[in-house]
């Protein structure tokens, strides 16, 4: 049987954990793969960008390098983009006009920065201006760390997450950092106004300085950047300006090859566009009306895209994933995920705020099942929380408890549980051995049998030994034996 | 064979005491049995004070195990089932003939793939060594397979990749005692090797920490200074979680990873992905709880990984092993004084189980059977062509699939084993042992698999021939003879040997005693991995037990692997970038719940032999489901209530026990018991592509409460 041609459209996260997914499934044996990266060089973990601009080498963060692909057998076309695919003669047209034929193709084209078009932001030639950063790839971060030296000021423009992980690791090279941000607090996407604002003290606390409800109008210099003018008329001075504005899917590629498209590309459950033998994953797709911009809903899609594509499970199908962010720069934990406010009248809201820690916790119930969660500051119960809020199972009756991780097990008849299996030996037998005199490891299993079994339980009559046994002037002032 | 008390100036007239083991598990406890010299009276067992391992404990289960020997409903003859299906005794020449003459009929009619033989971690290293000789050269079959695929597959198929070697620990038991962090993933020791305990509470008294992984909060979890709680069938991205942040970090050996090992790099790009949060959302454990699990691991100057069945009973477990390697292997600490990655074997002799050749891939001395040269040493210590021998066979769950017209396998011979109640989908496997032209079970006592058995052969127990084990640690061991058996009781050996000559093939097997056959497994095991070679049973006697490997009478053994080197050719250790992927059935809106088994301290396996000691029914006479609180409120039941809990696959009712040790979406029950009672109807059949381990931790089931009478 001819093996098809497999084709993919780019080289991020999303291509190289469909790659991984394909490989699993012998994918191989069915298919000649060819993968288009725009950028030089093999697949890199995006989300890892702050490594590089905070100086680790770029290889570190490089998830498959060129000797990957070689090693099994994927052809890598790497600096070259793609202009479009001819879906009536079936192939991929590269910016340099070269054809690769496919019987299937896979978008995966990610996102691009959005860019505000600033006054003085850009050169005659349409570029960003030397000192003007986007923050997207290895190429972006590498030049950036190029630039930035410690005293200057940085401004950056966006207080999301990557302006956030931007903002700090330049502070952390010792430059002077502020975050212009346009809502009335900092990741206001994903945190209500109260989190937003706990959050800027942390991110405060870590030295940087951080406007809201501030836009950028202007980008001030003659030749180098000078500095930023503010929607109120002020001007901060600036050596480097780091845009942060956000994301859009890159949807060139499709639109050019007359995909159908809304925000991103259209796909279905089986990630398949309308077009036969097209398909797209990642952040440039959408799938019911949702675009994700994660890891978790990626990886989703490939494994699904891969089950379909291989024929490992014909049937298998992505059925949406819920949100769930997470910041984590060093010193500011935060983690929100749904809803950031009620959205019926019989929603319910519980909040933990401690203003002297700066932290806050918050839960948006519906039904006694979690709409939404953000953490600030204390994020110990997000791993219980997002797994409740993944399958929607309700929270504890007092939804309290599930702030605490670990506080479930209560110790509800805690005194009835046999210590010792071996001889059936309550811990409320032990309990009353020892109050009663038998303050010694060797007493205590002696008085009771616990432990003369197997042994095995002898360290927990130890402890109960340990916790239960009267102090040493009731017990005659002897001190306790404790095995 | 000579009773110890015969050495000693006691005057024993009616008495005679014999050092031995324990029948049960792979910890192998080292037990001093006291029998009257008529051998009619009760054996008192007692732990052996000086046997290095259990050093004078033992579990409940080794306590009562004397209760075997003189059970009434012991199997004492041979049995045919007759023209009204009922199970009839019968001499042995008679049921012999009548197994022999089926067997000849069958392989003429559908081939010799058509016979099957099924073995067990129970037998001794001379019974497994010669089933697998038995099913190759007297049935002429490929198909020969064990109960250790249930078992230990996934760590050995993950040693075998790492480390070029598989024996569960590469250390004796006492090293634990001396490691300053320990974590134990997914054993839950204090129920399943409960004198082990004495190591590990040693462990602490000597300054270490403790680390549990586990989905329920078990007696081992209680034990801990750290427990980690993770999702069903999440363990694999929870220890590439901890790789990452140990590179985040910083916690790794680079000079290590440099000096000993092959692969890193690859690995490495394969763990960025395991970003905290990513991995918070598909474990359920905080990267707080991930960071301190990693610190502990890699700052103490020794530590240990030592895992159990928990993450090993997955479609993924071979490369969940691998990933608790990685993590070991970069922390620079496999090989190390303390240190390293171990199994906790299961079976009595799961590791000598899979060592000599009863594994469908497998021949003696853990040779390959797809291996030229490998078939060649056997073939020349058997004495014939090494075309003769068949290729290599179905796995466990394969081969009891395959069973019945349908799947092509006619006749089954199982030894010491209970597979309708230890496989998974045990509804699916009953049905195919009904379909078979010819099923004999050699056991001791009737077990469900004897069910629609056509013949019964019963065997010998343990204390009634001598043989050796291989235990937990790699240790070799030898039970000895403490009486002899009921009259018209015989040894498996003896079957082997009756059962070739009346199947033309009784020239290779001429046996007069077990240490002649292992006389034969030392020849046939030298120079390879699993060399025994230098092993005789006078030097176990000498010392309490010879590690291997062992290549010459002169070796004293080998205690501890890896200080030197590694068994691949070049010496070094192997990383492999593994990944996560779901399991096979993850809960959804019908099936809403995880469904994990286990164990209980008073119970081994499926049953079969503890079921009937009336202390340990008495203890804990039946599988309870455990519900957390939450979720017992949410489905209506209070502790003592019946629920129902239905797989794809099956429904078992189970009687509740409310526990706030339990995750709020998992339900746990234990698989010791058969028939309407069995964990394994829920079980799924997913195998894990490598180990080809059945999924025995994960599945999806829904629940709900019924009335007593249902």
């Amino acid at each position: 049987m001819r093996r098809k041609d497999l084709v993919i459209v780019g080289n991020g996260n999303a291509a190289c954990r469909l790659l991984d997914e394909l490989m699993s499934r012998g994918a191989r044996d069915r298919y000649d793969i060819t993968v288009f990266g725009e950028e030089r060089g093999g697949a890199y973990n995006r989300v890892l960008l702050s490594k590089v601009l905070a100086g680790e080498a770029p290889d570190s963060i490089v998830t498959k390098p060129p000797a990957w692909y070689e090693r099994n057998g994927v052809r890598l076309v790497s600096g070259t983009s793609v202009a479009r695919i001819d879906t009536a003669s079936r192939a991929v047209v590269a910016a340099d006009g070269a054809r690769q034929r496919y019987d299937v193709a896979v978008l995966a084209t990610g996102s691009q920065p959005l860019v505000p078009p600033l006054e003085g932001m850009t050169t005659s030639e349409g570029d960003l201006r030397p000192g003007v950063f986007v923050y997207r790839t290895m190429d972006d971060c590498v030049r950036m760390r190029g630039c930035a030296r410690a005293g200057d000021n940085a401004i950056v423009v966006g207080g999301g997450l990557l302006g956030l992980e931007a903002a700090k690791v330049l502070s952390d090279m010792g430059l002077h950092v502020t975050v212009i941000h346009v809502a009335k607090s900092l990741m206001n996407a994903q945190l209500d106004q109260m989190g937003g604002d706990m959050l800027e003290q942390h991110i405060e606390r870590c030295g940087i300085f951080v406007r809201t409800g501030r836009t950028v109008e202007a980008i001030c210099g003659e030749e180098a950047v000078e500095g930023c003018r503010l929607d109120d008329g002020s001007v901060l001075p600036a050596d480097m300006v780091v845009l942060a504005c956000g994301v859009r899917p890159r949807v060139d590629v499709a639109r050019a090859s007359n995909l159908p498209i809304n925000k991103g590309i259209v796909v279905n459950d089986t990630m398949a566009t309308q077009v036969p033998g097209i398909y797209a994953i990642g952040e440039c797709a959408e799938h019911r009306g949702r675009l994700y911009g994660i890891v978790t809903p990626i990886w989703e899609q490939a494994a699904v895209l891969a089950d379909v594509l291989t024929g490992a499970n014909p049937q298998a199908r992505y059925r949406g994933t819920k949100l769930y962010t997470r910041l984590k720069v060093a010193g500011v934990d935060v983690t929100s995920m749904g809803s950031t406010e009620p959205e019926l009248e019989s929603d319910d809201v519980l909040q933990v705020v401690e203003t002297r820690k700066s932290t806050y916790r918050k839960l948006i119930l519906r039904d006694g099942r979690l709409l939404g969660a953000q953490f600030v500051g204390n994020t110990a119960a997000a791993a219980t929380l997002v797994q409740l809020f993944d399958r929607n199972d309700p929270l504890p009756a007092d939804p309290l408890e599930a702030l605490c991780p670990g506080g479930g097990a209560g110790p509800a008849a805690q005194a009835e549980r046999v210590v010792c299996t071996c001889h059936k030996v309550s811990e409320a037998t032990l309990r009353e051995a020892i109050e009663g005199g038998a303050c010694s490891l060797e007493a205590a299993c002696a008085a009771t049998k616990a432990g003369t079994g197997c042994g095995s339980c002898r360290g927990e009559v130890a402890q109960l030994v340990a916790r239960h046994a009267p102090s040493p002037e009731v017990a005659g002032g002897r001190a306790v034996a404790v095995g | 064979m000579a009773p110890r008390s015969s050495l000693r100036l006691k005057i024993v007239t009616s008495e005679t005491t014999t050092h031995t083991h324990c029948p049960y598990c792979a910890f192998q406890c080292g037990v001093v049995m006291t029998d009257r010299a008529d051998h009619a009276g009760v054996i008192d067992v007692r732990p052996d004070d000086d046997f290095p391992v259990n050093r004078g404990q033992m579990c409940i289960k080794g306590f009562t195990s004397a209760a075997l020997l003189d059970h009434p409903e012991r199997l004492t003859v041979p049995k045919i089932r007759g023209r009204a299906g009922r199970l009839l005794p019968a001499r042995w020449d008679t049921a012999l003939d009548f197994v022999a003459e089926r067997l000849l009929r069958l392989r003429e009619l559908h081939g010799p793939a058509a016979l099957a033989a099924f073995g067990s971690g129970a037998l001794t290293n001379e019974k497994t060594y010669l089933l697998g000789k038995f099913a190759r050269l007297a049935l002429q079959s490929p198909n020969v397979d064990y109960n250790g695929r249930y078992c230990m597959s996934s760590a050995a198929a993950g040693q075998n990749k790492a480390f070029g070697i598989d024996r569960g620990l590469p250390f004796p038991v006492s090293d634990i005692a001396h490691t300053k962090a320990l974590l134990l993933w997914g054993a839950n020791c204090a129920e399943t090797l409960p004198p082990i305990m004495q190591w590990i509470f040693a462990q602490r008294d000597n300054g270490g920490a403790l680390i549990v992984v586990d989905p329920r909060r078990t007696d081992t979890a209680r034990a801990a200074a750290l427990h980690l709680q993770p999702t069903p069938g999440s363990d694999l991205a929870l220890a590439n979680g901890l790789l990452y942040l140990a590179l985040e970090e910083k916690l790794i050996d680079t000079a290590y990873i440099a000096a000993r090992t092959d692969g890193f790099d690859d690995l490495r790009r394969a763990v960025l992905s395991y970003h905290p949060a990513h991995v918070e959302r598909l474990t359920g454990v905080s990267t707080q709880d991930q960071l301190k699990a990693v610190r502990l691991l890699a700052e103490a100057p020794s530590s240990m990984l030592l895992s159990g069945r928990g993450p090993e009973q997955q479609s993924k477990g071979a490369d969940t092993v691998l990933s608790f390697i990685n993590l070991m292997l970069a922390l620079g600490k496999v090989g190390k004084p303390y240190s390293g990655y171990g199994c906790l074997t299961g079976q009595g002799n799961g590791q000598g189980g899979r060592e000599h050749g009863q594994k469908a891939d497998q021949l003696p001395g853990y040779r390959h059977i797809e291996d030229a040269e490998h078939r060649a040493a056997i073939a020349r210590v058997w004495g014939i062509d090494p075309a003769e021998l068949p290729a290599k066979g179905k796995s466990a769950y394969e081969l009891l699939d395959a069973l019945g017209p349908e799947g092509g396998i006619r006749a089954l011979l199982v030894f010491g084993s209970n597979v309708a109640v230890a496989s998974p989908n045990a509804l699916n496997v009953e049905r195919r042992l009904a379909s078979l032209d010819l099923l004999v079970v050699c056991d001791a006592f009737v077990n469900e698999t004897a069910r629609d058995a056509h013949v019964l052969l019963p065997v010998a127990q343990f204390a009634e021939e001598e043989g050796t084990m291989t235990n937990l640690e790699g240790r070799v061991i030898l039970r000895q003879k403490v009486r002899p058996a009921p009259p018209e009781v015989k040894t498996d050996i003896e079957i082997f040997c009756e059962l070739a000559r009346r199947l033309g093939a009784g020239r290779h097997f001429q046996y007069t005693s077990a240490e002649q056959v292992f006389d034969e497994l030392r020849r046939a095991t030298a120079g390879a991995r699993a060399d025994y070679s230098g092993i005789t049973y006078d030097k176990i006697r000498r010392n309490r037990g010879v590690f291997w490997p062992c290549p010459s009478v002169e070796h004293p053994g080998t205690p501890r692997l890896f200080a030197e080197r590694f068994h691949h050719p070049n010496g070094r250790a192997r990383f492999h970038a593994v990944h996560h992927r779901p399991a096979a059935e993850l809960p959804d809106d019908a099936y809403p719940f995880y469904f994990t088994t286990g164990r209980y301290k008073e119970h081994y396996n499926s049953g079969a032999q503890t079921r009937r000691v009336s202390k340990l029914e008495e203890a804990k006479p039946e599988p309870k489901v455990e519900v957390h609180p939450r979720l017992a409120a949410r489905l209506g039941v209070v502790e003592g209530d019946s629920l129902l809990v239905e797989s794809r696959r099956g429904a078992v009712t189970f009687r509740v026990a409310v526990v706030p040790s339990i995750r709020p979406d998992t339900l746990f029950a234990p698989f010791h018991w058969g028939g309407r009672k069995a964990a394994n109807v829920l079980t799924v059949p997913a195998l894990d592509p490598t180990s080809r381990m059945p999924e025995f931790k994960v599945c999806a089931v829904r629940a709900r409460r019924v009335s007593e009478s249902n």
